[in-house]
């Protein structure tokens, strides 16, 4: 049988960085293919590939047995093939009959006969949803729906849904897998992502495992088990030839308790969570994206809000402690690096010295009292060096270096406030091999010198290499901990899927 | 008036003294079995302190005074007229408290002497001897130990610590205010005591009081007696903090009407044990899953005593968890090479080797 769709030897580089290493991957007709692996396993970039979002950096695409070129997301649509993204790309100003006949090859709708036409598709589909209200007032559940009932509505013959459930509730996920038998049956393909390995195997005909970029295993669902795919998912060579195996290592002691977090609450997203960092040691959070880790970390920071009515307790040293803006947290010692350094880490077009400054001038850590060029001159010249930044010198513009240069800067502007405590929120992420060694040493050195750290991390490695204890985070609170040098892969992968 | 808008607004918003938040077991408080997982568990109904003099190991339980015997039996030491309330040793005797605030040396040097720290002293919750003075905690103003619970509901904060000279018998208040200090410890001419009800460990000067320093705060639990470790000491923890309590601990007119109405079994209170009675407050779903108590469920006892390091920090810690056996630990001590706990709420004291603790211990 020729498969519908078919990846050849598919790589995909950012900045000569692999994300997708030489996969072949085949989607046969009418069939519910899972696309298992840990985060930064290469699933979204492999399917991204396929539905023309990125170009591959080698390899060859066939759709129905012919080789195609897919360099846009609408030539994707015009060959059949259509992705429903884990982060929606729904116009928020329109409403959701706008949204479903956008991309409609007829250029003048009429409002009401959209509606019309809306109204009877969605129903079709069982999806409650009111095809007059605007996309910005749905709920994230409602907008998965829409997401997918556009893919419905292109006449796909390939869909392929990136997280499709993760927002959805109980009765949602019920609708949505009858749908996905309703599309099965009409001959539809589809490619389904998903961290809740339940789910691809009770609605998958087959699995392909992605660990790291590459290929590990595919076959029919009715070989795997839950046990058989975490272990395919988390057994890496390449991970113990870069982070180094556990066996032998030994934990630092745990100073005072610096932060303690109890019965935390925001929104539907962090869910009476309660953990607590104590200095002089390096505390690792596992958890798979949006499991509250991030926002937790946050509202901790002053970066976001705890909810307002019982949203729980943040103690510091002791002391109650509520931010509602991050300036008073770090004045309090409370350092925040983000995940997302481009849009919340520097400011790109500003020097290394300019961006370092920025970071004394917010913790309150200068001299004087005005800017002063010799301090910010001095400030840069001290913490280029102690992190090896490389640049030509201290006046280049952030955006002009690498990616693990530019994240010295975010830690160097984190570190110049003298900080208690750190949050390293994903502190390697695109960042190159070597830089990473070189900001594990810092983090390293950061909880040696006494000064209570947490890294979120969703690279299992990571936390293993670092964490002197690793606490895992489901579903909105944290569910267990572990003694970092008794931790194994396996065992914390399970805790943060089951 | 500025206090009780205060309140008024904190219980709105669920902050500052409203905040129903309870800290977490984890770091060095990470939840184990091996309160539960002892190799010895000697039966004692009743058994409340634990204290060591030369080579012999002794437990009080209501009124008796027992000793360990070579075969891991408990013998009858001495029975005394009202129930024991605390003991310490002196060095070659042991000081006893009893119910009904008299202090009574056994053995020793100092063997058959009476001490009295004052009259009104008649809730001794823990002893402890440095050079020729005795230290004593009393609880709270009124009542007796076993009365713990109902001083928790109302907030008491009226417990004090007094210093008793064993030569002259001369007493002296250290500090008042406190809030249930049940534990008590000398660290370098300092005493340590563990203020219960505020779920912390204070340290103040014996010379100079005034000045009292917080050790370690927001305990998960509430803490009792401290004893002497090889290195560092080890604090009891008789009975965990939960939401339900903290927020009925908010609510003063529910308590006021749940204790005269109520019987105390029934008290949405902590517990030395609980579980005896369909009756009780956290039944069903909340504590139990297809029948079987769930391990983590917030229930009113466990079992908890912490290694507390010579910083009174916690380095390590024995659980006893909702579903395990070993509840209501009021006494820890070190002997013979094991960590001996006085488990009442269950009626037993267990042993551990000291060995089998690990990197901690």
């Amino acid at each position: 049988m020729t498969p519908v769709l078919e990846l050849r030897n598919g790589t995909k580089e950012y900045r000569g960085v692999p994300a997708v290493k030489d996969v072949t991957f085949t989607l046969n007709k009418g069939e519910v293919h899972a696309l298992l692996g840990e985060n930064g396993a290469g699933k979204s970039t492999l399917t991204k590939m396929l539905a023309g979002v990125v170009a591959p950096t080698a390899g060859e695409i066939f759709v129905d047995g012919q080789k195609a070129q897919i360099r846009t997301p609408a030539e994707a649509l015009r060959r059949g093939i259509a992705m429903v993204y884990q982060e929606t790309s729904l116009v928020p100003s329109l409403t959701v009959a706008q949204n479903l006949y956008l991309t409609d090859n007829k250029h003048f709708h009429r409002l009401r006969g959209i509606y019309i036409a809306g109204q009877q598709f969605l129903q079709s589909l069982n999806f409650h949803v009111d095809p007059t209200a605007l996309v910005s007032s749905l709920g994230a559940g409602q907008k998965q729906m829409v997401e997918i009932a556009r893919a419905v509505h292109h006449n796909a013959n390939v869909i392929i849904f990136d997280e499709p459930t993760s927002t959805l509730t109980p009765e949602e996920k019920y609708q949505f897998f009858s749908l996905v038998g309703r599309l099965r049956e009409r001959g539809v393909s589809i490619i389904f992502i998903s961290h809740a390995l339940e789910e691809a195997l009770q609605i998958s005909d087959r699995i392909t495992v992605m660990r790291d970029g590459e290929h590990v295993v595919t076959d029919a669902t009715s070989t795997f088990d839950r046990d058989s795919i975490i272990r395919a998912m988390v057994g890496r060579s390449l991970s113990d030839e870069l982070y180094g195996a556990q066996e032998g290592r030994t934990v630092r002691r745990a100073g005072q308790k610096v932060l303690s977090v109890q019965n935390l609450s925001m929104q539907n997203i962090v869910r009476n969570t309660s953990f607590s960092v104590f200095a002089g040691q390096i505390t690792g959070v596992f958890g798979l994206i949006g499991s509250g880790r991030t926002e937790a970390a946050k509202v901790v920071a002053g970066v976001l809000k705890r909810d307002f009515f019982h949203g729980g307790q943040v103690r510091l040293n002791g002391r109650p402690v509520r931010y509602r803006v991050p300036r008073p947290a770090v004045r309090d010692g409370i350092v925040y690096v983000t995940e997302d350094r481009k849009i919340e880490g520097f400011f790109e077009t500003m020097s290394i010295a300019e961006n370092i400054y920025l970071g004394a001038l917010a913790g309150g850590r200068t001299r004087s009292l005005t800017v002063s060029m010799g301090e910010m001159k001095a400030f840069a010249a001290e913490w280029t060096e102690a992190l090896s930044v490389r640049a030509i010198n201290s006046d280049a513009r952030v955006i002009e270096l690498s990616g693990g240069n530019q994240q010295k800067v975010v830690v160097a502007k984190a570190l110049v406030q003298k900080p208690k405590l750190i949050i390293f929120d994903e502190p390697t992420r695109g960042v190159d091999v070597g830089a990473i060694a070189e900001i594990h040493h810092l983090i390293n050195r950061l909880a040696d010198e006494g000064i209570a750290v947490l890294v979120i991390s969703s690279y299992l490695p990571e936390v293993l290499q670092l964490s002197d204890r690793i606490l895992v985070c489901r579903q909105g609170r944290i569910v267990e901990e572990f003694e970092g040098h008794k931790a194994d892969e396996e065992t914390i992968m399970y805790a943060a899927v089951h | 008036m500025i206090s009780a808008l205060t309140r008024a607004w904190d219980n709105l918003l669920g902050v500052g003294e409203a905040a129903v938040t309870v800290p977490p077991l984890d770091g060095a408080l990470l939840p184990n079995r091996l309160l539960d997982e002892a190799d010895v568990r000697l039966p004692l109904e009743g058994v409340d302190s634990l204290a060591t003099v030369g080579s012999e190991l002794l437990a009080s339980s209501g009124k008796v005074l027992h000793v360990l015997g070579d075969e891991a039996v408990w013998g009858l030491r001495h029975s005394f007229e009202t129930e024991i309330a605390a003991m310490a040793a002196t060095g070659d005797g042991l000081a006893v408290a009893l119910a009904s605030g008299d202090i009574v040396v056994e053995g020793g040097r100092l063997d058959g002497h009476t001490y009295r720290a004052a009259p009104e002293v008649t809730c001794i919750t823990a002893l402890a001897v440095s050079g020729g003075d005795l230290y004593v905690a009393n609880g709270a103003a009124q009542g007796s130990p076993d009365d713990w619970q109902r001083d928790l509901l109302q907030r008491g904060a009226s417990g004090s610590i007094w210093k008793v000279d064993l030569e002259s018998g001369a007493s002296s208040r250290i500090a008042g205010g406190i809030a249930y200090p049940a534990g008590l410890a000398v660290d370098g001419g300092q005493i340590v005591y563990s203020e219960a009800w505020r779920h912390r460990l204070v340290r103040i000067d014996a010379a100079n009081p005034g000045q009292p320093q917080v050790l370690h705060t927001d305990l998960p639990g509430y803490p009792g007696r401290i004893a002497p470790a090889a290195q560092g000491y080890w604090l009891s923890v008789f009975a965990p903090r939960t939401q339900l309590v903290e927020f009925v601990l908010r609510e003063p007119g529910y308590r006021k009407r749940m204790i005269a109405e109520v019987p105390r079994p029934y008290w949405v209170a902590p517990t030395l044990r609980t579980g005896r009675s369909f009756y009780e407050p956290l039944q069903g779903g909340s504590v139990k899953h297809l029948g079987l108590l769930k391990p983590w469920a917030p229930t009113m006892s466990a079992g908890l005593c912490i290694r507390l390091d010579d910083a009174f920090q916690p380095s390590l810690s024995l659980h006893s968890r909702a579903d395990g056996a070993t509840h209501g630990v009021t006494s820890v001590v070190e002997f013979r090479g094991r960590i001996w706990a006085a488990a009442r709420g269950d009626g037993l004291v267990v042993a551990i080797p000291l060995g089998e603790l690990g990197d901690g211990a």
